[in-house]
């Protein structure tokens, strides 16, 4: 079960219930290449949608990165550059991402992988944006949380 | 290879790699890849001089530079690709023809733990058990939490998840956010003590075995947990 069914699922049948009013902030979702558009190729379904809906049950004010789904743009940590040692390419390798997010103005980045989060959490402070909160969509989730 | 050498191809051999499914020999040379990619010019190299080098039987020059570890087999390429060549699929392919001890950084290294241990850490059972409870108790103390336990090898459960390593190595935080959803879901779950990791690093080292015998663990765990469903984050 993928983490996108399981949540969707908590929130469908009223097992979690969320606020949507937590963040007072602008996000954005990053696509992870794996769950999209590689698990498009492979499995012919990518995961595009299914985070956008659990971002929408999160938050008020969230905007998409331009370009997005099929078409949007590695974060350079993926495929385990982040264990090469090759870090000076992986650090370039995400410049055009880091200037993706910084054109949405939002200061809350949303992704559902773990390279991705170690990667982007990493290098924001090369790319100058040491205030952009990195996090985890089910983090994301477990904050707004109505207990 | 020196740049200043001229190739001559005659003493190539385009035939090495025909029997790979990349379709590498319909490439039209056409440069969509090299444009799409990020790092294209990284180390003097991009997509096309790859599948190129590939398809006239420079496998060996490949296999010895660096660009196929920098590339993030992200598949940009591949989805502009006119003619459905594999190219992130030859990037892997590519990567599992090094020398286990020339793999970079510490990809084999971690496997090879996970294959001999369960984990890429080596962590011992006691010491990860340890950790977890560790992180539930601090759970516990969170309002609207309380009694929270994390409930390992509990046969019966309905749901198993994994574990990445760095969650009970230097990101322990991190393990909260799920345990917590599982808790406000009444989920029935369950950790195994032993076989837990979640990553598989020859996805990146292009080691399909190793990775059938780390896929393999997790379903021998949930047969004997008698647990029906998986959640693999990793």
């Amino acid at each position: 079960m993928t983490v996108f069914d399981l949540i969707i699922d908590y929130i469908k049948s009223g097992r979690i219930r969320l606020d949507r009013r937590r963040f007072n902030v602008r996000a954005t979702y990053h696509d992870p290449c794996n769950y999209g558009r590689r698990a498009q190729k492979r499995f012919g379904h990518g995961y595009f949608e299914e985070p956008r809906w659990i971002m929408d049950q999160c938050l008020d004010d969230w905007i998409d990165l331009h370009p997005n789904r099929l078409h949007q743009i590695c974060c350079g940590g993926g495929g385990g550059a982040l264990a090469t040692g090759y870090d000076e390419e992986r650090i370039f390798h995400g410049r055009r991402k880091m200037d993706q997010i910084r054109a949405t103005g939002a200061q809350m980045l949303i992704l559902p992988c773990h390279s991705c989060h170690g990667q982007l959490n990493g290098i924001k402070t090369t790319y100058e944006m040491e205030d952009l909160t990195v996090k985890y969509l089910w983090e994301l989730v477990a904050d707004c949380l109505v207990r | 290879m020196a740049p200043d050498q001229p190739v001559r191809l005659e003493n190539l051999n385009p035939a090495c790699c025909t029997a790979w499914l990349h379709e590498q020999d319909l490439c039209l040379t056409c440069a969509m890849c090299a444009s799409a990619c990020p790092v294209a010019g990284v180390d003097d190299f991009d997509p096309r001089k790859m599948v190129r080098m590939v398809s006239l039987g420079m496998v060996d020059q490949v296999v010895r530079s660096r660009w196929p570890w920098i590339c993030t087999m992200c598949g940009k390429c591949e989805q502009v690709c006119p003619m459905g060549v594999g190219i992130a699929d030859i990037t892997r392919r590519i990567r599992s023809l090094r020398d286990d001890n020339r793999v970079p950084g510490i990809l084999h290294k971690g496997l090879a733990a996970a294959l001999e241990t369960g984990n890429n850490l080596s962590l011992p059972k006691e010491d990860f058990i340890f950790i977890l409870e560790d992180v539930a108790e601090e759970i516990a103390e969170e309002p609207g939490f309380e009694g929270f336990g994390v409930p390992i090898d509990k046969t019966g459960a309905r749901l198993l998840t994994t574990i990445h390593n760095k969650l009970v190595n230097t990101h322990t935080e991190d393990l909260k956010p799920w345990w917590k959803i599982f808790h406000a879901a009444g989920e029935d779950w369950t950790v195994a003590s032993d076989n837990w990791e979640g990553t598989s690093w020859g996805y990146f080292t292009g080691d399909d075995e190793a990775m059938k015998i780390m896929a393999g663990r997790i379903v021998e765990n949930m047969r004997r947990l008698e647990v029906d469903t998986l959640l693999w984050p990793e």
